[in-house]
């Protein structure tokens, strides 16, 4: 006998082996446990490895200060400390952002990273510009770009004021591009 | 049907005659119900093999992060929960699975002659099976955990002689503690596996090798033999997915709460070993002072190596159970102890309300409401408002708590504690897990 026949035959030796609509049955239940089984598994598996990737970073208002210790007009750099969630570790994020009060008295703050690259940048009192040493980006105490290869101004992250103290949010901006968009 | 690529593929690895040997293998007396219960223990061998991968992808095995991670997965991962109660399940149905397989072959006498290889190395896998649960109950590092850890090394720390070198060699030292973790999630994870997939591949070797044993009628020619393909094939995968649904209901439907964090300083902590464990726990109860070894490692090596030496223990060749008095009756007289034992216990636990699921829900309204900002428990939480960590025995009113957290001040008058808007099946919750609090007994 050749391995070529059809799978219902009856083997050598006398073996009973069920045929026709028997056989079909048999092989279909077997077929619609494995999907059971099959798809019962791969949802929730493949749910929970996928799962990560439709976490978003959980932002927060942080209180930096109050209000009435900022000088007007003159960037002040703020600490900005908050605890940050990476999994199921609990970390604090310190970062610095820079403040500057406007005559009217709201606040303007700018993330403490420069446009270019992603150097951090200071404010030099003397020449009333903000420099990245890193490149040689400049900036004007409202963010716009003076010189240098910066791509465009500073950018800018939530603020608000709330019973005289500042409260900001932090977010990361990609560098390099000239228009302002979120990481 | 992908019968063209089945073809294309069958010209080049000649798979029909692979196909035949894996299938068309002949049972004696033609497939049965009865003999589903290894491919089922397969099965969930499997079963737990892929929702162990997908737990680990987010477990974390040092004391530092274990237990957050186990929570991380539990309350953050989507079907985290689900796929961590699918494995805790899986655990328990592999258990009971391999116990019924035993008991099939026991039962039919197929560890007789030619198939003492196959029994043998079947208890091995037995063994490691048991191992693979004792390590992994450590792993979420909660007290339950710590705690039954701490005392199953300790029974191993009996043997004479060697105990405390061994249980040194099982913490990694003398304490349990980082090196413990890391040595049995690796053991669980890494070694365990691959010991089981070679026995597993053995023990099957042997089953083509001699064949399944069939029934056990003397008259061996009057039987017609019918292959493996279809009809067995299509029974062991109608129960696989009736264990499969069974397993996935109850990992749905009964929560697996952590308790606390594991804490070595807290002695009060009352461990419970997993159900499959507790007849041995139980009998440690019986057996104290200078007999005490004799419970935690004469008897069980004794067992051990009685079910490995099985085969050559009972020689009659004999299959029928009817007429294997002496074979039936220590079976019987075994499982009537293992399961006199695991009933007393159960009776005893049931006392314990650790398993009432609306403890487990009162405990997370309790964290989800922030209480423990101003309540303390077992030295966890603010000292602000009274600790509750024995207020089931100081206040075993139950009106008295759905009352008060309706409004606190009605019956407690003075109390700044705000009134929380919750559900009456929220409030019945909170009042059974603040019931449960109790002094350890």
């Amino acid at each position: 006998m050749s391995h070529q026949e059809q799978p219902d035959h009856r083997p050598e030796g006398g073996f009973s082996t069920p045929v026709g609509s028997r056989r079909t049955f048999f092989h279909w239940v077997t077929v619609a446990a494995a999907a059971v089984v099959g798809a019962g598994l791969a949802v929730p598996l493949l749910g929970s490895l996928i799962s990560p990737a439709f976490m978003r970073r959980q932002r927060a208002w942080v209180d930096v200060g109050p209000v009435d210790e900022l000088p007007a007009g003159r960037p002040t750099q703020l600490d900005h400390v908050t605890t940050v969630r990476d999994g199921w570790l609990e970390a604090t994020s310190h970062k610095a952002v820079w403040a500057v009060k406007q005559p009217q008295g709201e606040v303007t703050v700018f993330s403490p990273i420069c446009t270019h690259l992603g150097c951090g940048y200071r404010w030099d009192d003397a020449e009333k510009k903000f420099l990245c040493p890193c490149h040689g980006s400049s900036f004007d105490v409202n963010g716009q770009v003076l010189g240098g290869p910066a791509p465009r101004p500073l950018d800018r992250l939530p603020a608000k004021v709330e019973g005289g103290r500042l409260l900001v949010m932090y977010q990361d901006f990609k560098s390099g591009l000239p228009q302002s968009v979120e990481l | 049907m992908p019968s063209r690529l089945y073809d294309w593929l069958d010209s080049r690895l000649n798979l029909k005659s692979v196909q035949r040997t894996l299938l068309d293998e002949p049972i004696p007396g033609g497939a049965s119900w009865i003999y589903v219960f290894g491919s089922v223990t397969l099965f969930l061998f499997v079963l737990q093999a892929a929702t162990g991968m997908f737990l680990a992808l987010y477990y974390a095995p040092t004391p530092d992060h274990a237990y957050d991670s186990v929570r991380f997965i539990e309350t953050e991962i989507t079907f985290g929960w689900f796929v961590r109660g699918l494995h805790h399940w899986g655990a328990s149905s592999m258990v009971v699975a391999i116990g019924l397989h035993m008991l099939q072959t026991f039962l039919y006498g197929a560890y007789k002659k030619p198939r003492e290889v196959m029994w043998m190395v079947g208890v091995v896998l037995f063994l490691v099976v048991m191992t693979f649960a004792f390590t992994g109950y450590l792993l979420p590092w909660d007290q339950t955990a710590y705690w039954a850890t701490q005392i199953g090394i300790n029974m191993v720390g009996t043997v004479p002689l060697i105990g405390d070198f061994l249980s040194r060699v099982l913490r990694g030292g003398e304490m349990l503690g980082a090196l413990t973790l890391s040595r049995f999630f690796a053991i669980h994870v890494l070694f365990l596996p691959a010991i089981l997939i070679g026995g597993i591949a053995l023990h099957l070797f042997v089953l083509r090798r001699v064949g399944p044993a069939g029934p056990w009628t003397d008259d061996r020619a009057s039987l017609g033999s019918e292959t493996f393909a279809p009809r067995q094939v299509y029974m062991d995968a109608v129960v696989i997915a009736a264990v499969f649904l069974l397993v996935a209901t109850l990992a749905f439907s009964i929560p697996l709460p952590l308790t606390d964090k594991a804490n070595p300083s807290d002695t009060s902590f009352v461990p419970v070993p997993e159900w499959y464990f507790l007849f041995y726990y139980e009998l440690l109860k019986y057996v104290h002072g200078p007999l005490e070894p004799l419970a935690t490692w004469v008897l069980p090596l004794c067992v051990i190596l009685i079910m490995l030496w099985w085969p050559f223990i009972d020689r009659n060749p004999v299959r029928n159970p009817i007429r294997r008095p002496v074979a039936l009756g220590s079976g019987l007289f075994f499982l009537f102890v293992v399961f006199g034992l695991l009933g007393i216990s159960l009776k005893n636990l049931y006392a314990v309300p650790r398993t009432d699921p609306a403890v487990a829900q009162g405990r997370a309204i309790y964290a989800q409401l922030g209480c423990a900002g101003c309540h303390r428990i077992h030295g966890e939480g603010g000292a602000v408002g009274p600790d509750l960590s024995t207020i089931g025995d100081t206040r075993p009113d139950r009106a008295w708590h759905l009352k008060h957290f309706r409004d606190p001040q009605s019956v407690s008058p003075g109390s700044f504690m705000p009134k929380f808007p919750l559900t009456d099946q929220q409030l019945n919750d909170l009042t059974s897990y603040m019931l449960s609090l109790k002094r350890a007994t």
